[in-house]
């Protein structure tokens, strides 16, 4: 497994140079430019000129992207042109909120999803079944910055019991340890900065994780229908086993693989619709900074977000088959 | 040797008397958070040329002037005075005593540090306060002599940006100054910076600017999306709502909790028309644009009333503004079309260029705008790229016609020589020796009310040559809680010592 997971990780590496390389010759297409964002429209010819030559921006685009490639392959993905930041320094400090909020939403997408899903299949043709498919096709097709605006006016306009935005209450207190902050008031014992940040979180992971709770309840429902008419499902029914037995231990024990493998893929996409959810919330993760280096054209910002986005897909990829084993014995890596 | 005194001790004096007034009271520990549009790029003072958290940097450190609205004119703020003491030379006196939140003196060495780093430091975003400043000296530890290359009136509307941070400390720590030891001398300190999040400062009690009844702590805390900084304000998150546009005025006013304060800006909405492209080299074509716009129905119809129409690139209050002159482009589309004629153009292509969301409804209104101008006999096609794509194109001059908006111009001079004066940029390529003439006799007036007289002839100049057409400038609205006292300036300003907790 470890020579699969090793084999896997260095096969990353073209990966990451070829996305490299197409944001960048993207970038070099793209219309606009980074001096004439960032800098005040008062400047002169010639600061803009001194500004460019000290971004590197006045190199030839090879050079540019072999310097970049260079210093990359050390973890430095140069220094921001807005924030004057090392790129690095910049996602670190905002990465474990986009993480937290992916996971939260991808816990309310598996907690709604797939107690639905294994319902419906239950019940075929009941209001049940009829229900599930109703709210799976409208998580499916709302759009991620329409349900938001409309759950901040519901619930922080109307009934004053969530915040509009933001991560954490003002003056929280919390000392930062991992950068996640349900944990890091747990760890501190901290239940009052807990709640806060739950508070916080509930909003934002509820929007993020609705597209992908009507991918699961759909796909949740369809592969344990499949199951419940195999063979080893009408066995088990002759054995005298009970339904809920049957249900969940057998027909969606076999359903999981391809949940588990549409998790996956979906954490993967709940990362890229973060950058919405985040700008609606103004959630300060990675999503809202790529937005913001885009609409600024932070070149390094923009190259180095992607590449921790293509990075975190293809792990979560490989965690995802490492997974297989656990839920399905008959399944071997080598 | 002439020797003017532009801006007088008065103000701090009269601030000094209403703080020592008010010591008597308890301060009031109350914090309020301010949801603001715009992003927070780091702890460089420098860096950024927001205007907002440029602000913000000058209640931390203390800029050397401010602009005061109730007596329109430049004042001190960190500097006891700035004087003119001939055409080419500006001296900047520091009060005795003055002192940074550490307790360090404040020194003219500082505010010479200052302005070489934003003027020369490749971090600054702002360098072009201080260009044409030929030399910048310490004459002793409270005077600054700048000497400029040409005489230059709008010296205190530059120094109103240049935030005076220590050079000893900068000497000491270098960038990191900025985030370790931020020790200013202005009425707030700052406590945190979150990156793209917030940045909060606390009241530097003891400040002369200072009342009690101003908030102990503010946050300015970046919501981007309207109904968020509403809803926000709704739930009692955020007591003062940056930029609510028309269409949730109503939502804020119907609050309990909160109301709707508005105020005119200083940011004059147009159309550029690049005369070094056809048809916009005929003037017809121009004054045929001016003439073609309902600017009355959709001022009332899209702006829902929030928005002042303009004669020309100034309203009230700004340097340059003459209440009896009146724009001779009424809304006149016969006119428009017999210009039009005239020249031979009647049917000419053009292509409006617009953000969209850059500004309230700009879409909105350039849609609008296309029949208008069609009527007077133009063929319109609307353009809509994203705003790093055109304004990348029209700060290189390669946009003919597009729908604009410039800021900061409490004194006007900065965005009209920037526009207007023959070489100033490209964005609108215009060029006309007797405007440029009338720009610099008012940026070598130093009488305020001479140049006043002259911007006013330049203003007009150019409001007849029409290589814009002068829309109007929004209403700024802002949601304000009912907890506090908060009355917004045309700046996009928030001043803790201009806030008040009820």
């Amino acid at each position: 497994m470890l020579l699969f997971a090793i084999r896997r990780l260095a096969g990353a590496v073209p990966v990451l140079v070829v996305v490299a390389a197409v944001v960048f010759t993207l970038m070099q297409f793209a219309p606009g430019d980074a001096v004439s964002m960032l800098i005040s429209d008062e400047a002169s010819d010639a600061d803009k000129a001194r500004i460019r030559e000290a971004w590197g921006l006045d190199d030839p685009p090879l050079t540019q992207f072999l310097n970049f490639l260079g210093n990359a392959v050390t973890g430095d993905f140069g220094t921001s042109f807005k924030y004057k930041m090392p790129v690095m320094e910049l996602v670190l400090e905002r990465l474990p909120a986009t993480i937290e909020l992916a996971l939260a939403a991808t816990l309310v997408a598996v907690v709604i999803g797939i107690p639905l899903g294994v319902l419906a299949a239950a019940r075929p043709g009941s209001f049940w079944d009829s229900f599930t498919s109703t709210f799976s096709f409208a998580g499916i097709s709302m759009p991620n910055f329409w349900i938001g605006i409309l759950l901040i006016l519901l619930f922080a306009g109307h009934w004053h019991l969530l915040p509009s935005g933001g991560r954490a209450p003002w003056g929280m207190g919390l000392e930062t340890m991992t950068g996640f902050l349900l944990l890091d008031a747990l760890l501190q014992g901290r239940m009052d900065a807990f709640w806060g940040a739950l508070k916080h979180l509930a909003l934002p992971a509820l929007v993020l994780g609705t597209n992908m709770t009507g991918i699961i309840t759909q796909l949740t429902r369809a592969s344990v229908q499949e199951a419940l008419r195999e063979d080893y499902v009408m066995t088990a029914r002759a054995k005298g086993l009970g339904g809920m037995r049957i249900l969940w231990r057998h027909a969606f024990r076999n359903a999981l693989v391809g949940v588990v493998t549409i998790i996956g893929l979906e954490f993967g996409a709940l990362l890229s619709g973060a950058m919405i959810v985040e700008t609606v919330f103004a959630w300060p993760g990675i999503g809202s900074l790529l937005i913001q280096g885009i609409s600024s054209r932070d070149y390094p910002l923009i190259i180095g977000l992607v590449l921790i986005y293509t990075a975190i897909f293809i792990l979560v990829n490989l965690l995802i088959d490492l997974l297989y084993t656990l839920i399905d014995p008959r399944i071997r890596i080598n | 040797m002439m020797k003017k005194t532009l801006l007088s001790l008065l103000a701090s004096v009269a601030v000094s008397a209403a703080a020592t007034g008010a010591l008597a009271q308890t301060p009031t520990d109350a914090r309020i958070a301010v949801a603001i549009t715009e992003t927070i790029s780091g702890h460089n003072p420098y860096a950024d040329p927001v205007v907002l958290l440029s602000n913000v940097w000058c209640q931390v450190y203390g800029c050397v002037t401010r602009y005061d609205f109730d007596k329109n004119a430049f004042v001190p703020y960190l500097a006891e005075s700035v004087l003119s003491v001939d055409p080419l030379t500006w001296e900047i006196r520091l009060p005795e005593g003055a002192k940074r939140h550490n307790g360090e003196p404040v020194l003219a060495q500082d505010i010479v540090h200052s302005i070489d780093y934003l003027g020369k430091n490749p971090s600054s975003g702002k360098s072009y306060l201080v260009a044409g400043w030929s030399k910048v000296e310490a004459l002793d530890d409270r005077t600054v002599r700048i000497t400029t290359a040409t005489p230059d009136a709008t010296v205190p509307d530059n120094l109103a940006g240049v935030a005076v941070t220590s050079k000893a400390l900068y000497d000491q720590l270098g960038e990191a100054m900025f985030k370790d030891a931020p020790f200013g001398a202005g009425p707030y300190k700052l406590d945190e910076v979150s990156i793209g999040e917030h940045i909060v400062i606390s009241r530097n009690d003891g400040h002369p600017m200072l009342s009690p009844k101003n908030p102990a702590q503010i946050m300015y805390r970046i919501m981007p999306e309207p109904e968020q900084r509403v809803t926000a304000l709704a739930n009692g998150e955020v007591q003062i709502a940056q930029s609510v546009p028309p269409q949730l005025m109503a939502r804020v006013a119907d609050m309990p909790n909160a109301q709707i304060a508005t105020t005119n800006s200083v940011e004059m909405m147009f159309l550029a028309m690049s005369p070094k492209t056809h048809p916009w080299d005929r003037k017809e074509a121009r004054q045929a644009v001016a003439h073609a716009i309902n600017r009355e129905a959709i001022v009332r119809a899209i702006l829902q009333g929030q928005a002042d129409l303009l004669n020309g690139p100034v309203s009230a209050g700004q340097i340059g503004h003459d209440a009896g002159f009146t724009s001779a482009y009424d809304y006149n589309p016969e006119k428009a079309r017999a210009l039009l004629q005239s020249a031979g153009l009647e049917g000419v292509e053009v292509t409006l260029s617009t953000p969209v969301g850059r500004y309230t409804a700009d879409r909105q209104i350039t849609e609008a705008m296309v029949p208008m101008l069609e009527a007077a006999g133009f063929k319109v096609t609307l353009d809509t790229p994203e705003w790093a794509t055109l304004w990348a194109n029209v700060q290189q001059g390669k946009v003919p016609f597009y729908y604009m908006g410039r800021g900061s111009m409490i004194d006007p001079s900065r965005a009209l020589h920037q526009y207007f004066a023959t070489g100033g940029s490209p964005r609108i390529g215009f060029s006309d020796p007797e405007l440029d003439a009338l720009l610099a006799a008012e940026r070598s007036e130093f009488d305020p009310a001479a140049r006043d007289q002259k911007m006013q002839a330049a203003v007009r100049h150019l409001v007849d040559a029409a290589p814009a057409a002068f829309m109007w400038q929004h209403k700024m609205a802002w949601g304000v809680s009912k907890e506090i006292s908060f009355k917004p300036r045309p700046a996009d300003q928030v001043n803790g010592w201009e806030v008040f907790v009820n």
